[in-house]
């Protein structure tokens, strides 16, 4: 049976240059080295970082090499909070609707640290991010981050990052405030131009850009201080101690090079996206589609889907050969309604008849044409039994 | 093991759902029935999350000996993917939360001694995958319950004891809808468990000699009184008197009648000259009874949500379990009507326990059943 994979938000499989690369790859010293081996293996290392700051714009320096999204965001948050503190300006405005790496490390610091204090912003399925929260925090608080993400990893909502700089620079006071994105969800989906942006911080990971998965980008602003969360033998210049995964680091910067030339294929793929969504609006009732007026990401829907479980709809086009999901990909394989569905105002009912199709570079006009072919199906014969 | 099935659908494969618990019984279950053809999808109820319940936060939290633990979760993930099907956690925590959890802390705290097994049967496995099993378009739900389905002279179909007498579990089933029978598949129900666990050796099945899962899932080994004190506020604690029957004298006070058991011995909080039990409790009041161990024993008993099978005669002599391990007391069902039945055993028996159920057999056939109101 071929398998359509509709989960690009999920992961992604590398790409043939990123498959090569792990055959041909030999350099398998310790980038510490002083030897020979050692300096091949740093030399990888080098490699990928000069494509990351030449594609992003930036220092080398201002490069931090991780394990991924989830340690990126981490090493920003934790690594930020006791400097905020001592500023006086332990307050912190993220959103509702964050990857659980933001979010729920926010909230544990929230819940157990006294002199922190965390404004989730809402985001609303009608309208979108509340960017008059974020304002009047700014003037009633003395805050010191501001971690938005870019993209929302299941709606594919896009955050307007820029207006948000524009709101930290109306408010500051001349005061520092940090601002970081989760930007995991946009490589080579949306442009990268960080200066443009204007963000401090931001994420990234190798896997969900057709690499491999166990590394992940850190781009830290020069002259911004963190205090690093992995201590130990002083590998990216003390940012994040542990050796190297030197074999992702080396895929991601192939990959990456790849980068310059995604826009045709942004474009090709939303219009798949949306003939799909048309197609589906056209053949059932009762399916909505989330922030679909709104920016989103070229490749992402999220369906609502009208007295279908996400959980069954998921299965039953899995037992067909069709690959999506209900939500985030994080938990144990035991979905509960998505917790971003219900901070944007769904109830958890309507947020378990979700399912998430996520598109990418290897998806076909006939993949989508069987796929709603199949799920139209499925949902007339679940329709049909209750 | 029941090989019909098959042949009876000539087309496609046919396509059933098993219900696995990470056990030795339900992956040999799923490894039967690939061997006999069926297209098998595999799939665990996820009931209990762990992480949200602190109690559970010890040494030996992910210890086996549960039947729902997350390590149990990864095992039959794992016995599925060795036997080449696919695997899916079905989120029924809610549902176990109102169905199981909710009534069986009620049940406690009203000074019963509940059964939540049966309640996971009716409301999830029978009710819960008996919808997931249309939704995913298969036509046949099985499980590793050591139980088996049979045909009565006019093609009815019954629950009948399985082979091992020791393990059977039709004790759990006397709540299932009839009609359900012609779907369900019981695949180790006419092996033993020393059959089953070679099956599994011989198919080198990882769970092969792995513990079975004793008490009740949720509770694992922090016990039950712990249990039940996390789920309940201590308003809700029925407090009271120890009393000695039959003098009727108190003996002292107690914090909760959830602390006790019928038949309990020991810390009971009192002394006496002699050793005592406890023999019954009264929710309206909060009265303890304790008596010495002849005064145990009960002949007549009341029990209430009786559901019985077509066309059984409850009129005649039969045999009832009044509890899981109870090998069974001849009795005679007394009067009967909506609500339930009277029940008089041939011979008294030891602490009849309000909360159990009673399950009423007619040789090796399943009558029916239900919950243990009052005993006499």
């Amino acid at each position: 049976m071929k398998r359509v994979f509709l989960d690009h938000n999920a992961t992604t499989f590398p790409s043939e240059e990123v498959k090569s690369a792990v055959k041909e790859f030999s350099d398998w010293g310790n980038a510490s080295s002083i030897h020979g081996s050692g300096r091949r293996a740093r030399s990888k290392v080098l490699q990928s970082r000069r494509v990351v700051s030449e594609l992003f714009k930036v220092q080398p320096g201002e490069i931090t090499f991780t394990s991924g999204g989830s340690e990126s965001n981490n090493i920003v948050i934790r690594g930020l909070i006791e400097r905020l503190k001592e500023r006086g300006r332990a307050h912190v405005i993220t959103t509702v609707s964050e990857h659980p790496s933001v979010f729920k490390t926010l909230s544990i610091i929230n819940e157990n640290d006294p002199d922190v204090q965390v404004h989730f912003c809402p985001v609303s399925k009608d309208t979108g991010l509340n960017y008059d929260f974020i304002e009047k925090t700014l003037k009633e608080h003395p805050v010191g981050l501001v971690s938005v993400m870019r993209a929302n990893n299941e709606t594919g909502e896009v955050f307007d990052l820029k207006r948000i700089k524009s709101l930290i620079d109306e408010n500051s006071g001349g005061e520092k405030i940090y601002f970081h994105s989760d930007m995991v969800q946009t490589l080579g989906k949306l442009s990268i131009d960080l200066k443009d942006l204007g963000v401090d911080f931001a994420s990234f990971s190798a896997h969900k850009f057709y690499s491999l998965q166990g590394s992940g980008i850190l781009y830290h602003k020069k002259g911004v201080g963190f205090d690093s969360q992995i201590t130990g033998g002083g590998q990216e210049k003390g940012r994040r101690a542990g050796t190297e995964n030197l074999l992702s680091i080396h895929c991601f910067g192939v990959q990456l090079k790849k980068l310059p030339q995604t826009g045709e294929k942004v474009q090709s793929i939303e219009k798949l996206r949306d003939s799909m969504e048309s197609k589906l609006k056209e053949k059932l009732s009762g399916v909505s589609f989330m922030a679909q007026n709104r920016e989103r990401l070229s490749n992402t829907s999220m369906a609502l889907i009208e007295g279908i479980h996400g959980e069954t709809l998921l299965m039953n086009l899995d037992l067909l050969g069709f690959e999506v999901s209900t939500g985030a990909a994080c938990s144990s394989g035991n979905p509960e309604p998505s917790p971003v569905l219900i901070a944007m105002g769904l109830s958890p009912k309507e947020a378990s008849q979700s399912v998430r199709i996520s598109l990418g570079w290897e998806t076909t006009q006939e993949d989508i044409d069987k796929f709603v072919e199949n799920l139209v199906n499925i949902v007339q014969k679940i329709r049909d039994l209750n | 093991m029941n090989n019909s099935v098959v042949s009876k659908n000539s087309g496609k494969k046919p396509r059933v759902l098993v219900a696995m618990s990470g056990g030795v019984d339900s992956s040999v279950a799923a490894a039967l029935l690939v061997d006999q053809g069926f297209e098998v999808i595999g799939a665990t109820m996820q009931v209990w999350d762990y992480s949200q319940n602190p109690s559970k936060d010890t040494e030996d939290c992910d210890a086996n000996g549960t039947c729902c633990s997350s390590d149990d979760v990864d095992d039959a993930r794992w016995i599925c993917d060795q036997l080449g099907i696919p695997f899916y956690v079905l989120n029924c925590e809610e549902q176990f939360k109102a169905e199981v959890i909710d009534p069986f802390v009620e049940s406690y705290l009203s000074g019963e001694t509940p059964i939540p097994c049966v309640n996971c049967n009716t409301f999830l496995k029978f009710s819960h995958l008996i919808q997931k099993m249309k939704e995913l378009d298969c036509d046949y739900l099985a499980t590793g319950h050591y139980a088996q389905v049979v045909l009565d002279k006019d093609e009815k179909p019954l629950i009948k004891t399985s082979e091992d007498g020791h393990k059977d579990q039709t004790y759990f089933l006397f709540t299932m809808n009839q009609e359900l029978l012609p779907k369900i598949l019981f695949p180790v129900g006419d092996m033993n468990k020393t059959e089953v666990r070679r099956v599994a050796e011989e198919k080198g099945l990882i769970v092969a000699k792995k513990k079975d899962s004793v008490g009740i899932c949720f509770i694992g080994n922090q016990g039950y009184k712990n249990f039940i004190q996390d789920h309940a506020t201590e308003d809700l604690f029925v407090k009271g008197s120890i009393k000695i029957y039959p003098e009727g004298d108190v003996l002292g006070t107690h914090e909760g009648l959830h602390n006790f058991t019928l038949g309990q011995r020991r810390a009971l909080g009192v002394s006496f000259s002699e050793p005592l039990f406890v023999r019954s409790m009264d929710f309206e009041t909060g009265d303890l009874w304790l008596s010495r161990e002849q005064d145990l024993y009960k002949k007549t008993f009341i029990v209430r949500d009786t559901n019985f099978f077509t066309d059984m005669d409850i009129q005649k002599p039969l045999r009832v379990k009044l509890r899981y391990q109870h090998k069974g007391s001849e009795c005679q069902i007394t009067s009967f009507n909506d609500e339930g039945v009277a029940v008089e055993l041939s011979e008294s028996q030891r602490s009849i326990t309000p909360g159990q159920a009673a399950v009423f057999y007619d040789g090796d056939l399943l009558v029916g059943g239900g919950w243990i109101e009052s005993a006499n």
